[in-house]
């Protein structure tokens, strides 16, 4: 008994930490300090009320980033997210539209709002396989295959909605889930979901075979499969999931905003993978966690708020999300080189 | 003996396939146009005359078209040598912003034309840094860079202000619109013209040139071309330098044509490039891919897309760029039978 200790390799006293708990502790520090910082800055920003902001305000891109992590997790990229969350937005409209309208933007399918959403589901579901399909069957890099189907689920969207929104003669059931309050607070259903989702994801990725094969997959495919792993039957699951939270994203939004808007959801897939890169979620496959992920997500959250704090014009987003983006590969690169050394 | 009728088979079936692969794009260019020309364009205010092989709707469709024209051949070098540049569209908008501030407050088109180029050169150049010297991957480091040239072009403009144009004491030159419009030769504009040259002479350095070799080399094999002595870094930085200055004469080219800065003037012209390259048969993986046949998917995206217009509503234009995305890349997969990835 006491053979099995004394073969371990002597490290030291303290047990070594991971370097993906090593990069979300990183992340999770530059998240508080820029927080902190921001505090100083901007007037009024410290409030317990601004912190449960920073996340209910991103409760979908941090929804969306879970899908992309685990993906680019596996050495994938989906950048169809944004298209999806319009696609099945539209989608649970026009289905939820009563038969009767007095023009065309005005007249659904007339289902029940049940069936319309499930239907919406199965729609963006849809576009899930064709990124698999085409991605794992076919071997097209998966940049260009979900920027291909990006453009085809928002594609659709706009061609339902004429190139706007549709927005009339819905059910009142319709608007209930986006909007429901829960625990008497002004805590909204989806940022719940969202918390749920976020659990589920960190038990998966930690815990679950299914989370470890993703790793393996992304760290390195050729001994994935010699050792048995059904890569193409693995990355389709991860393809779907991805496209079902999308799906259920954009319903959630169709009913906050009680419309079904074609350009909903735009620049959504490159939030989501800009808050997975902050995060430290390796581009390369193998390397990441949905906490990094969750904590990219602050840093997005703050360094835009602040900004707006101190009244920069909204055009300085874009170069923000550059700047961090930039910084956040090379730190994380030189952060794990030296502690690698 | 059966194997060898198989293998007379089996060339025969290759030749085939080869003959499509290098000559079905031309295929695919005719069948539009034709298919077009059949189609009963009379209502439209759009075409005088309602045909499409109207003498002035080529002129239009070739006028509007001399933006992708331009960048097409230097990305099929950039994609051959196995990297990418999504930051194009971005690069566009920021040199048609640079290009009409530069013109509007007072400076002749020469000087002004030249220092777009140069403008063009240095965010190619910044592409090229990260991506060789920082070794960040070409898809991120690009994507930081679509973002960042995009922000720096909305600075550019005024608060209130869409884009950089005539009013509040400026006024855009008269000459600003003639080389996007003014026919030069054969009714077309100067613009057009740049384009043909630049695909002219990218088309001989692919043949001829050290460059062309050296992007092939690199695509087909990075570490073999590494170990006979090539420069991969050098010729990958060059790369996207050309493509910065290719995106710049775009940009001008865009620019003139609408006689405005528009800093979202390029939005989604990543997407157009990709879709022109694979409609051409490069192959994603690198190694492969001819500068001329990117011309002529370039020219079929955009008899397609303008001849659409005549048919069906404009909201139908992104879900038709998303099919024959995927349509190309999947033909591209089946012509050229490479192997499967995962």
């Amino acid at each position: 008994m006491s053979s099995v200790t004394d073969t371990l390799p002597s490290g030291p006293t303290r047990s070594k930490m991971s370097d993906e708990g090593f990069i979300s502790s990183l992340v999770a520090a530059v998240a508080i300090s820029l927080f902190l910082i921001a505090s100083l800055l901007v007037p009024n920003f410290f409030q317990w009320q601004n912190v449960v902001n920073l996340v209910t305000n991103n409760w979908a891109v941090i929804a969306l980033g879970v899908g992309v992590s685990f993906l680019l997790v596996s050495g994938n990229f989906d950048l169809s997210v944004g298209g999806i969350v319009a696609l099945s937005g539209v989608l649970s409209v026009w289905f939820a539209q009563s038969t009767e309208g007095a023009n065309a933007l005005s007249t659904g399918l007339g289902l029940p709002y049940g069936l319309a959403i499930a239907c919406a589901l199965l729609g963006s579901l849809a576009i899930g396989a064709l990124n698999a399909l085409f991605v794992v069957r076919f071997g097209i890099p998966s940049i260009i295959v979900t920027l291909g189907t990006m453009m085809v689920a928002r594609g659709i969207a706009q061609v339902i909605t004429h190139g706007s929104q549709r927005n009339t003669n819905l059910p009142d059931a319709f608007g209930y889930l986006g909007n429901l309050s829960l625990f008497g607070t002004s805590i909204k259903f989806p940022v719940v979901l969202m918390g749920l989702l976020l659990v589920v994801a960190i038990f998966v990725e930690r815990k679950m075979v299914f989370g470890r094969i993703t790793y393996w997959i992304g760290a390195n495919p050729e001994a994935a499969s010699l050792s048995g792993i059904d890569r193409a039957r693995h990355i389709t699951k991860l393809y779907l999931f991805s496209a079902g939270i999308a799906g259920v994203v954009g319903i959630l939004l169709a009913s906050e905003y009680k419309s079904g808007f074609s350009n909903r959801g735009l620049l959504m897939e490159f939030d989501a993978l800009v808050i997975a890169l902050l995060g430290g979620v390796a581009i390369a496959g193998g390397f990441g966690s949905v906490i990094g992920m969750f904590f990219g997500a602050i840093i997005l959250a703050v360094v835009t708020s602040a900004a707006t704090g101190l009244v920069l014009s909204p055009d300085w987003q874009f170069i923000l999300k550059a700047v961090a983006v930039f910084l956040a590969i090379v730190t994380q690169t030189w952060a794990l080189a030296r502690r690698n050394k | 003996m059966s194997s060898q009728s198989k293998t007379a088979e089996q060339s025969v079936a290759s030749g085939a396939a080869n003959f499509l692969r290098n000559y079905y794009i031309y295929f695919v260019l005719v069948a539009i146009v034709a298919l077009l020309s059949l189609a009963n364009l009379d209502q439209f205010a759009l075409f005088e005359r309602g045909n499409f092989l109207n003498k002035r709707n080529i002129i239009n469709i070739l006028r509007v078209s001399a933006p992708i024209l331009v960048v097409a051949g230097a990305f099929t070098l950039l994609m051959v040598s196995g990297y990418i540049d999504l930051s194009i569209g971005s690069t566009m908008g920021l040199t048609a912003v640079i290009y009409a501030m530069l013109a509007i407050n007072g400076m002749p088109f020469v000087p002004a034309f030249l220092l777009t180029m140069l403008a063009g050169a240095v965010l190619g150049a910044i592409n090229g840094i990260l991506v060789v010297r920082l070794n960040i991957t070409p898809v991120i480091a690009t994507l930081i860079t679509l973002s960042l040239f995009k922000g720096i072009a909305l600075l550019l403009v005024q608060d209130g202000v869409s884009a950089i144009k005539s009013g509040g004491g400026l006024k855009m030159p008269a000459w600003f619109n003639d080389y996007g419009r003014d026919g030069v030769f054969l009714k077309l504009p100067a613009a057009f013209w740049v384009a043909v040259a630049v695909t002219l002479v990218l088309i001989v350095v692919q043949n001829r040139g050290k460059l062309g070799k050296y992007a092939a080399a690199t695509g087909g094999n990075p570490t073999a071309a590494k170990l006979s002595g090539i420069n991969t870094g050098r010729t990958v930085f060059l790369l996207y330098v050309i493509v910065g200055v290719t995106a710049a004469l775009a940009g001008i080219a865009r620019s003139s044509f609408m006689s405005l800065g528009d800093p979202l003037s390029g939005d989604g012209m990543e997407l157009t490039a990709i879709l022109v390259v694979l409609l051409g048969g490069t192959a994603f993986s690198g190694g492969e891919g001819r500068v001329l046949r990117s011309f002529v998917g370039a020219l079929i995206i955009m008899a397609l897309t303008v001849g659409m217009l005549t048919i069906v509503p404009a909201y139908y234009q992104t879900l038709v760029i998303g099919a024959a995305l995927l349509t190309a890349a999947a033909t591209n997969h089946l012509v050229s039978q490479k192997g499967k990835v995962s």
